[in-house]
């Protein structure tokens, strides 16, 4: 069963969008909690950037869903093609030595599976309005990825540089 | 004001505290946390109406992240707390949360009393297979060939637990196992065993990134059961044993009578509780 089986009307499509948009807001919240918590200053600012604009994003969704009566689902009810919804960061890629650069390619990553999910609709929705707001979706998330491109390459090298725990040297070494 | 009188749709938010979990960036906990507050949210409890007690460990500290009513207890004896809890306020929706080591360890005793107890308890054990707190010591689920502690540089040599089968053997009613790469899943089961009536055991299998950073591969193995809950303890066991460990879902249900005292309904007030305990 593809997407475009899963998400039969307009309605299920916004329903499924916001949930995407506020699940990459939440992880990037996450991710700047614990990086705040681990006195990694830079990259938290950095994600509570990225939850920033994802809030945005779900905001303009909600106001394309206004005035509906969108359907209410349980969050086991999504069937998302992974285990969570596309934009929401791999928790289990962060660690509390990255820096600037790896976090936003942790988000581009993030950015890259929101393309896939709403160009694969967008291609194969049998639903023309749901095809067609799909299509705005997927260009909008092409260009945060063009936006966090140059904001890579605007990132000062210096901040770049690997970072290594005398901690967890292991006892072979 | 609360939450609930306000007639306000409770989300996964409001069932969080405002404390920052201290855990490491990529611990499979925070996906547990996330898993518990859903599963709340679902099930719309007011947040007066729910207690979480825990244990001591990394994965014990979960109770000053949720905005419910928490104890941070002892270590091994959240369950033992939890009892009494529910003994005197049955009225409350009682979760317990801890780690491997603290469940299976020092509160091992704790665990089988328990689940043969069957009081109406959700317990989720997050295990990691190792304690993370003290930096990287073998618990009672660690593979006895693990070879990344100090303290065992050649393994422990001694056999894991399979939770699941213990608490089988040991009359629990509910037994699932759900995994934080799966957050949402996790959530569906988290919701099942809390309406389930009596004792509901649920391993959370959950990434310590930092001491068992190879359990990232975990989610390229975990599956879910090819099929739903038995009530049959034969089959149940049959399943567990044959499994890896890595099939995640409700593997047993079943209805079992709960821990009464003969000859009345339990008591709801301290002054009753403590004149049990007079000498």
């Amino acid at each position: 069963m593809t997407m475009s089986d899963k998400i039969p009307d307009l309605d299920t499509f916004l329903v499924y969008s916001i949930t995407l948009e506020e699940e990459a807001a939440d992880r990037h919240d996450e991710l700047a909690d614990v990086m705040d918590v681990h006195n990694n200053p830079e990259v938290a600012a950095t994600f509570r950037k990225l939850a920033h604009y994802s809030r945005l994003h779900a905001q303009e969704i909600r106001d394309h869903a206004a005035g509906r009566e969108l359907p209410v689902m349980a969050p086991w009810d999504f069937e998302w093609e992974g285990a969570e919804s596309p934009e929401s960061g791999d928790m289990t890629a962060a660690n509390y030595l990255m820096n600037t650069a790896q976090a936003l390619q942790l988000a581009m990553a993030n950015e890259q599976r929101a393309f896939d999910f709403y160009d694969q609709i967008s291609r194969e929705s049998p639903v023309p309005e749901v095809a067609a707001m799909a299509a705005e979706f997927a260009a909008e998330e092409k260009e945060h990825l063009g936006m966090l491109q140059v904001w890579m390459e605007k990132t000062d090298a210096s901040v770049n540089e690997e970072r290594f725990d005398f901690d967890l040297i292991k006892i072979s070494e | 004001m609360s939450l609930s009188s306000a007639n306000v749709a409770l989300t996964f938010k409001h069932y969080k505290s405002g404390t920052k979990p201290i855990w490491c960036p990529g611990c499979g906990d925070f996906a547990v946390l996330n898993a518990i507050t859903k599963a709340l949210a679902q099930l719309q409890l007011p947040l007066q109406d729910v207690a979480l007690i825990s244990g001591i460990g990394c994965s014990s500290r979960i109770a000053a992240y949720t905005s419910v009513y928490g104890f941070h207890g002892v270590h091994g004896r959240a369950l033992p707390l939890a009892t009494g809890l529910k003994a005197a306020r049955k009225d409350l929706t009682v979760l317990v949360a801890g780690g491997d080591g603290d469940g299976l360890s020092i509160g091992g005793n704790h665990f089988i009393h328990a689940c043969r107890r069957n009081k109406d308890l959700t317990y989720i054990m997050m295990d990691n297979e190792v304690y993370g707190m003290t930096k990287g010591q073998a618990s009672p689920t660690t593979a006895p060939d693990w070879e990344n502690s100090k303290l065992t540089p050649e393994g422990t040599g001694i056999r894991s637990f399979k939770p699941a089968a213990l608490a089988l053997a040991s009359g629990a009613s509910f037994i699932a196992r759900g995994f934080s790469g799966d957050p949402n899943g996790l959530a569906r089961i988290i919701a099942a065993a809390i309406e389930h009536k009596g004792f509901a055991f649920v391993q959370a299998l959950s990434v310590c990134p930092t001491y068992r950073p190879e359990h990232a591969e975990w989610k390229e193995h975990v599956r879910k059961l090819e099929t739903g809950p038995t009530d049959n303890p034969m089959l149940a066991i049959q399943r567990i044993v044959a499994d890896d460990g890595m099939s995640t879902g409700i593997i047993y249900q079943r209805e079992l009578p709960s821990l009464v005292r003969a000859g009345n309904d339990q008591s709801g007030t301290l002054a009753e509780i403590e004149s049990e305990f007079e000498l």
